[in-house]
Parts: C-alpha cells; structure tokens; sequence
C-alpha cells in the first residue's frame, strides 16, 4: 500500500517578472513506513511539493492522493480534517504557538480533536518522555533552546500517531548534533510505529538517515535512490 | 462549542503577550464604560428629579377629570360626580391611595399684594400618601381636615406678599355662575419645597371649605390616583378605566404633564446615544489593536491552520480575545462606576447653577441614579457593537492561507 | 521636504490599516466636536436671543429690591418721561417704560389671575417680541385709552374676543383695591403657553391710573443692537440715571439668572463628554506610536549605533504623531465644516425634542453658528492630546541601549 502517491503535478510561481516552475510534472509513490527524503538546491520545488503532499499548498494540475484519498480536489474544512487526523508537520521554525506551553502546545491538536483531558495529559507527558523532554513540559518555547523546541515540535506532530510526518528543513536551525539526535528520533519512530516520514532538506548529515533519497532540481525529479540508512 | 476552552485560552495568552497595549486598551474601554455609566448616572439623576417633582406638583399618577377642564382650568369643568358617589362607586376597588380635590385657578391677596396661584382644595388625611408636601415639616401647621378654615402657602409667597402665619389673606376665584367667589383665610401654616415654582404657585385649604367657598356642593375638579412609582402606572390606569364614568376623561400623569413625558423619552434617546458615540470612539482602537494582534502572529495562524485548525476557529479565537479585552475593560469599567458614583449618593451641590436647573424644573442637589438597566445596557452596547467591530479583523485572520502565513518574512 | 520629514512620512505609512483606523478615530471625535460645538452654541445664542426678547431685553432700570421681589410700591417715579430723557441720551438704543401687576381679571363666563404689563405702545414693539405676535386684532394704540391685549389661551379660556370687555381686579401701588373695565383690541399668539396664558399688556398710562401709580412704573426696559452693546453701554446709561432716587440697573445676566446658568450646567455635561472623546482618542494614538516605537527596536538600535541620539529619534516619533494628528485634524475638520454648514444653512430639527425646546425658548429646528472658533476648537484640542499622548512613547527611546535593542527579533 502507498502512503503517498503524487501523479503529474504542475505548480508555477511568478516571482517578479519571471515564472516559476515549482513542479514541473512530478511524479512520485512513497511506500508505507517509508523515510523519504527530498533532496533540492533552494528553490528546487522540494517545499512545494511537501506543501501539496499536505494539503497546504493546492497544484496546478495533477492529482495527490493520501491514503487512498484524493487531496487536490478537497474542501479547505476536509483538508483540516485530514491534516488533523492523520498528518503531522514539522517546520523550519516557528513551529510553536509561542503563548503555550510544551506540553499545551503538544495538547493542542489533541484538544482540537476532541480527546479527552485526562488522555491527553498522559499521552503528552509520554511523548515528552519519548522525545526526552521530560521535566521540560511546563516552558514556553521562549524558555527552550532551538533543539528542545524542534523536539517538541516532533512530539506534537506524532501524538496522535499518524500515518504520515511531513518535515521541512527540521534541522535547519540547529547545530549538527542536535541534528543528529533529532534525526535519530526521527528514525526510531519510523521504525517503531511505521510512521511514514517525507523530509525536505539540503542537508547531506540528513540525507545519510534516509531509506530513500529523491533528488529535485527546477521543479523535477532527476534522481531517486534507495540506500542504506545510517 | 468543543473547542471554546482550547480557544478561550489562547485569546487569553495572546491578550497578555503584549501587555502594555492590552493595557492601554483596556484603560480605554474602561474609561468609556465608566463615563457611559456615570455620565448616565448623572442625568437620570437630574431628569428623574425633574419628573420627579414635576409628578408630585400635579400629584397624582393616574388622574381623572371633566374632558374640558385641562384646556379650561375652570370650576365650570367640574367633575359631575360628588364625593359621597365616588366613596361609593370606589369603596370595592383596592387603589393604593385615591382623593379628589378642587383645583382651579385663584388670586390670593395680602394687605399690600397680589398674586396668582393654584387653588388646591384638599382633604389632608386622604392626601397624605401622596407624599408632595411633608405635613411635619410645614411651618405652624398644615390643614388637619377637609374642613379646616385656615389656609398653608410657600414660603417664598409669604415673603412676596409680606405675609406670615398668623394674618389674614384672601382668595379669589369664581364659582360655576362666574360670580366672584372671594373669602378671606387666616394663614395657618408655611411650607418650603425643593422646586421654587411649586412653592410660590400653590396655596392648600381644606377641600370642603373650598367646595363652600365655591358653591359647588360636594363636587370636585380632579381625582386622582396613586400608582406603585410613577414608572409603573398601568394596572393603577386599567383600574381606574374600569371603575369610572366612560365621560370623563382618564389620563396619565405623562400625558396631564406631555413636557415631562417627553422628558422620559428624550432622555432614553439620549443615553443611547450617547453610550454609542462613546462606544464608536472606542471601536477604531479595538479594531486597531485586532488589527496589529492578528498581524504580529501571521505565521503563527498559519501554522493553526497547517495543524489542522479550521478558519473558523481561528475566527472565533480572535473574536473571543477581542471579548475578552472587552469583559476587562468592561468589569474596571464598571467598577469604577460605581466606586465613583456610591460617594455622590449622598447628592451633588449644584447650588451654583440653581437657577438654571430651576428653568429645566430641577433642585439643586443632584442625586446620581445608578439603575441596572443603564449598565446592562452599557455593556450590552460594549459587547455587542465590539462583537460586530471585531468581525472584520477576524473574518480577515481567517482568510489566510497556511502557506503563505508560514512563509510569511519579518 | 527635508530627510527627517520624509523618514517620519515614510513610516507613518509602514502599517496602513493602523494609521487610517488612528486617523479614523480622529476623525470621527473632530467632526462630532465640530458638529456638537456649533450645535451647542447655535442652541445658546438662541436661547439667550429667544428667552430676552419675550420681554426681559438687555437691561432694565429697577427700583433697589423689585428685581427679587416684585412689590407694587418698589417702584420707578415719572418713568415715562425718565423713559423718554434716556431715549433722547441714547438714541441707538431701544428703551420702553412698564409697569407690572397682578389682577384677577374677569369675563362674562370666567375669571383667571393674570399678570398685567402696562407698556408704552409707541416704544414696547422695540424691545419685546409680543406686539409683533398679534393674531388677531390690533397692538394697543394710545397709552391712556382702556384698552388691553391678551395671549391666545387666556383668550381661548376666558372666552372672549376682540371688542369684549374684561373687569380687572387687583391691589393697587399702596394695597388699596383697584378695579377696571378694559376692551380686548388685540390677541397675541407666541406659541409657548405660559406666556399666551398668563400675560395681558395694557398701556402705561391707563395701567397707572387703574393701579394708582402716580407717575411711576417699575422697569425702564433698554434693548441694544447686540448683546456686546449692551454690555459696553450699562455702565454709560447707569451713570445718566438721576443720582437722588436710588435707581438700579440690571443685566440680562442678573434678571434671567437662570440662563446663564442653564447654559452653564449645559455645558459642563457637553465638556464632560467631548472631555471623554478627547481621551479616547489619545489612548487610540498612545497605543499606536507606542506599538510602532516596539516594533522597530531593532531599526533605531542600528540607528543609535551609527550614532544618532534617543532625543533625535524621540523627535521623529513626535513628527510622526504630529503628521498623524494633522491628517485627522484636516480631515475632522473638513467633516466637521460640511455637516455644520449643511446645518446652519438647513437647520437641524430632532423628532421629539419639540416640547423640550419650547421649554427653553427654542425653536422646533435649530441652526448652527458656524464660526472659526466653533469650528477649530474641537480638532485643536484632539491635536494637542494627541502630541501629549506620544510623548510616552518617544522618552522611552531614552532607555533603548544600541546593543539589546539590535538583538530584538
């Protein structure tokens, strides 16, 4: 079964006088509990094409399929729905609402979901535990350095165990052994929940923990390798 | 309705991330609550005053008279009906206080003056509900019965006609063959009223001295009824519909006196308005801080919105922080109110402008009334206008696309 | 524009939305003010106007004490010809003789009290609105003939008309009885009903002869072309007044005392809430300057560090304020001049509020006086609030240290 199945996409931007072309008729299948990373220059359509995978960002043309439900074409309510449920995100940065708390943060979707209090305190404090953040559940993002806040960031994108992770450039921000350990968690939980993980970066440290590399350049996939994960 | 805790909360945080501007706001609201309410206060304070002492000058709640008599105050437009009828006729109706009386206009004179006045021939004991004179307070004393011989006038008339308790004065008017019906009185009492008009323009003797003095056997010009306060005059006025001659005519104390009726409506007008001027000066800096709110955080509803958070829950969370910020502002607001307006309770001097109030009808202490229904209606004004201010800078926080807030710069 | 105007233009338009609704809320308190001001002294200068010429005018020579209590014997002597002498002094002037009594005055069907003006009936359509009120009928002609003139609803309940009689009973000057027969030539109709209910004029000289009065009256009425005239020419006529007889001259203020004060309690509940409009507006500006001065910490931290001083930044947020504060002070009082001339030239008329009016002299539509006091006072007082308002903002600059302020963001 595929998680994720992206079939002809087309995506042009206009930047000044210039046109764009994000995806240039992209193509692509990404397997369950597959840990994908998207390999492009800046500007290579790699964040695009996380974007649509997710919802958040709607192609030209082309279809996206997630879990054998076609995306492109739903509702800004169902894509949510969807988002909520089984998706989770992981950003650059800013991927905190800096007024809560760790754990409120990691809660938040939860609560959005409707799962009980007492439920959501406990799987929160276990995913804290999990991302080894224990002790910390009570600061604001303010209080934390950029690692703790990304591990947070990671908690709240797997606690309610979806299917699939989107990240872009995790690991920007941070200096390479955090992005070691952050990569590192990122494996474990593939490995452990069969969490599918589609990562866009640049970063060659974060490529070495892929299962399979797909390399971009001007809105294409000109490479797509599996290997080895470190 | 889930999700009203997760998004309360976060209105809350976000109300207190910039502090100093939520405190400017707040400082804001709570400064036009306040003077909403207190400036409220202030004039019902003085209209209530007015029509206050305006309904007890024509005391009476509910009154009853011949259809001519209002135009033309003359004992010609007698009620047709004498008093021992009416006992009658009322003694199985229970009204809280009812008296007939004779009132017409008269000329009283002393040995050097004249003036006119309102002739109010009264019986005391059954007047004395209707509380527009303190009988005790009256200097000498006040009428003891309908047929009392002596005659109480204000003192300000006294002084005009250089006259004291004690000497003779007499009245003039007409009896119902327009002969002059004169008679003289031995002044027996004095009396000091909070409106100078009342005082210098009505003379009390008992009501069948006056009904002699008039050849008008036991007949009156006005009945009149009491009702439960002068705000709630209905059942007393169905009452009197039911149980009096079809011919004569039933009206309210707001339509013998159409100027303080109008009063009570003109100033229902006003406080609204006025409350919502004060609320529109206050509604560009709630929308002005909406604004910079949902500005300073693009990027953080943009990541809501990537979670999973759908658009009208991010309208909801800017409407209920812009609820919030009003029920802050809204509670000192109100507070303040009445911390300000419970000293003044005990009144206001206004001694120097006294004369003017005496041209609106008013005394010259002012006694602020704080009523629930003005503050209700204050923050009912606050919370509901600020509820449509704040839909625009809502809708528009909604209306982000996750994307592009995320990747938002700056 | 130099470089530092141009700067503080520049940013003043960073954040649009928030300095609209800022000017916005300016806007809106200038042109209210604008609007209530005129109102509010267009409402004034009626009131005075309407309630002097009913029959007080601007001042009046009274005998010491008539002003308080209105006694028959505290009386004017020889008032005609006194009356006549400051004509003569005075020839801009509008000067009249009454005399003032109170009877019982009595048709074939009712009697009412009235209060009786004896006038001159050469000289009191000068100084008094009511001749000119006739409804029906004539104004009195001769000052001796036994002639009266009564209001509409007097007439109306007396039930007489022109060419009836009316007896007139009353006290004399020294309290002796006085009685008289007069001929109603004249209704006058002035639409307030105290007055068309209780007043009758009748000449001086037939009034002095009914009520004993030797010679004298008891008010030298004197109307001057503006209320600024009369106040310049009191202390002239108090001083052609004979010396012997104890005259008294009283202004408008002293005899219609409530009006001013009626006007006075007015306004303060008027400042009261343009006092609170002010504020507003100010809380409006303070929040906006000083979250423009936190946003860009980190702007005037690179600033500082090139060197320039906190008082020279303070000075550009107070240009800032200050060009903001024009805006709305141009554009308020642009607002303002176009509602306010609508309204002086149209008038405004409030459903409802007519009863109220004729209660203070007012007519039933109001027109506004537009004038440049009236006009700027409002939008200059919102200006100088909103320059105190950022001054906040702008000494907190002072704190700002070049180092922390570049690490913000």
């Amino acid at each position: 079964m595929t998680a994720v199945r992206c079939v002809d996409l087309c995506k042009t931007y206009r930047q000044g006088d210039e046109d764009i072309k994000a995806l240039d008729h992209v193509s692509i299948d990404i397997e369950e509990a597959g840990f994908v990373c998207l390999s492009a220059p800046s500007g290579g359509g790699k964040t695009t094409l996380l974007n649509a995978i997710g919802g958040l960002d709607m192609p030209d043309s082309g279809e996206v399929w997630v879990a054998d439900r076609r995306i492109d074409q739903m509702s800004k309510g169902e894509l949510a729905e969807l988002r909520l449920s089984s998706i989770g995100f992981v950003f650059q940065a800013y991927n905190l609402i800096p007024v809560l708390t760790a754990r409120e943060n990691i809660e938040f979707v939860m609560q959005v979901q409707g799962v009980p209090a007492k439920q959501r305190a406990e799987q929160s404090l276990a995913i804290l535990e999990e991302v080894g953040l224990s002790g910390l559940e009570d600061r604001r993002p303010a209080e934390m350095s950029g690692g703790q806040q990304q591990r947070v960031a990671v908690a709240r994108a797997i606690v309610s165990r979806p299917a699939l992770v989107l990240a872009d450039e995790p690991t920007a921000n941070l200096d390479s052994k955090t992005s070691d350990e952050l990569m590192t968690l990122f494996t474990e939980l593939n490995r452990h929940h069969n969490t599918t993980f589609v990562i866009a970066t640049h970063d060659q440290r974060v490529m070495r923990y892929a299962k399979r590399l797909v390399r971009m350049l001007d809105g294409r996939i000109v490479d797509d390798i599996a290997q080895d994960a470190a | 309705m889930r999700m009203l805790p997760v998004l309360t909360r976060l209105a809350w945080r976000y109300l207190w991330r910039n502090h100093r501007r939520t405190i400017i706001m707040v400082s804001a609201i709570s400064v036009g609550v306040w003077s909403m309410i207190f400036m409220t206060a202030l004039s019902r304070g003085m209209v209530d005053q007015v029509i206050e002492d305006g309904v007890s000058a024509l005391p009476g709640h509910v009154q009853v008279h011949n259809p001519k008599f209002l135009d033309d105050p003359s004992v010609v437009n007698r009620i047709p009906i004498g008093d021992a009828e009416l006992s009658r006729a009322f003694s199985s109706t229970d009204f809280k206080a009812w008296a007939s009386r004779v009132r017409v206009p008269a000329v009283i004179a002393s040995e050097y003056e004249s003036r006119g006045v309102t002739l109010l021939g009264i019986d005391p004991v059954a007047e004395r509900e209707f509380g527009y004179l303190s009988y005790d307070d009256v200097e000498g004393r006040f009428l003891e019965d309908a047929d009392d011989n002596g005659i109480v006038i204000g003192r300000k008339l006294a002084d005009k006609l250089e006259t004291r308790v004690g000497k003779r004065v007499v009245l003039m008017s007409q009896d119902p063959d327009n002969e002059i019906a004169d008679r003289g009185f031995r002044i027996v009492g004095l009396f000091d009223a909070e409106v100078p008009a009342f005082e210098e323009g009505n003379v009390f003797i008992g009501k069948r001295t006056a009904q002699k003095m008039l050849h008008i056997g036991d007949t009156t010009t006005e009945i009149v009824f009491l009702g439960d306060n002068y705000r709630d005059i209905e059942p007393t006025y169905d009452k009197v519909l039911a149980s009096i001659d079809g011919s004569l005519d039933v009206s309210r104390w707001s339509e013998v006196a159409t100027y303080l009726g109008s009063m009570l409506t003109v100033m229902d007008g006003f406080v609204l308005i006025f409350m919502v001027v004060i609320f529109l000066a206050l509604s560009f800096g709630l929308v002005n801080t909406l604004v910079m709110a949902v500005f300073e955080r693009v990027r953080e509803i943009g990541l809501m919105l990537a979670l999973g958070m759908k658009p009208s829950n991010i309208l909801g969370q800017i409407i209920i922080e812009s609820m919030l910020l009003l029920l802050v502002g809204l509670v000192i607001g109100n507070l303040l109110a009445v911390a300000t307006i419970h000293p003044l309770r005990g009144g206001i001097d206004i001694s120097v402008v006294a004369e003017g109030m005496e041209m609106m009808g008013a005394a010259s202490v002012l006694y602020p009334r704080l009523y629930v229904s003005d503050m209700i209606l204050a923050n009912v004004i606050v919370l509901f206008l600020g509820f449509l201010a704040s839909l625009s800078p809502a809708w528009r926080a909604s209306r982000y696309e996750p994307v592009e807030a995320i990747t938002k710069v700056g | 524009m130099n470089i530092v105007a141009r700067l503080a233009w520049r940013n003043l338009w960073r954040h649009r939305r928030r300095t609209w609704l800022t000017v916005g809320a300016m806007v809106f308190s200038n042109t209210l003010l604008v609007f209530m001001i005129s109102m509010q002294f267009g409402m004034y200068d009626l009131m005075i106007d309407n309630t002097l010429k009913v029959f007080t005018g601007h001042m009046q020579v009274q005998a010491p004490g008539y002003k308080d209590d209105q006694k028959m014997r505290q009386t004017v002597p020889d008032i005609v010809p006194l009356a006549g002498r400051l004509r003569a002094e005075f020839p801009t002037e509008k000067i009249a003789a009454r005399g003032w009594a109170f009877a019982l005055a009595s048709s074939e069907e009712r009697s009412y009290g009235v209060g009786i003006f004896g006038v001159e009936p050469e000289y009191e359509p000068q100084v008094s609105s009511i001749p000119g009120l006739i409804a029906e009928g004539r104004y009195l002609q001769q000052s001796d003939a036994p002639e009266i003139v009564i209001g509409a609803v007097l007439a109306r309940n007396l039930r007489v008309g022109i060419g009836d009689e009316l007896t007139l009973l009353g006290s004399g000057r020294d309290g002796s009885f006085a009685a008289a027969v007069a001929t109603v030539v004249g209704i006058f109709e002035s639409g307030v009903p105290d007055v068309d209910r209780s007043f009758a004029q009748m000449p001086i000289v037939a009034f002095q002869d009914v009520f004993f009065m030797e010679g004298a009256g008891h008010q030298v009425v004197i109307s001057a072309p503006t209320l600024e005239e009369a106040e310049r020419i009191l202390p002239d006529i108090d001083a052609a007044l004979p010396s012997d007889e104890g005259l008294v001259m009283h202004d408008w203020d002293a005899l219609q005392p409530g009006l001013k004060q009626a006007i006075k309690a007015d306004m303060s509940s008027a400042f009261f809430m343009y006092g609170i409009l002010v504020v507003l507006v100010a809380f409006s500006v303070l929040n906006t300057q000083l979250m423009s001065v936190l946003e860009r910490t980190h702007e005037f931290g690179i600033v500082m560090s090139l060197g320039l001083k906190p008082g020279q930044l303070g000075r550009l947020v107070m240009l800032e304020t200050a060009m903001l504060g024009l805006i709305g002070f141009v554009l308020g009082a642009i607002g303002g001049v176009i509602v306010t001339s609508y309204f002086s030239a149209n008038g405004l008329s409030i459903p409802g509020m007519e009863e109220m009016a004729a209660n203070f002299n007012l007519p039933p539509r109001i027109y506004f006086q537009a004038t440049p006091w009236t006009m700027a006072i409002g939008p200059f007082v919102v200006f100088v609030f909103t320059l105190l308002a950022a001054v906040y903002p702008a000494l907190r600059l002072h704190k700002l240290h070049p180092v922390e302020a570049m690490r913000v963001n």
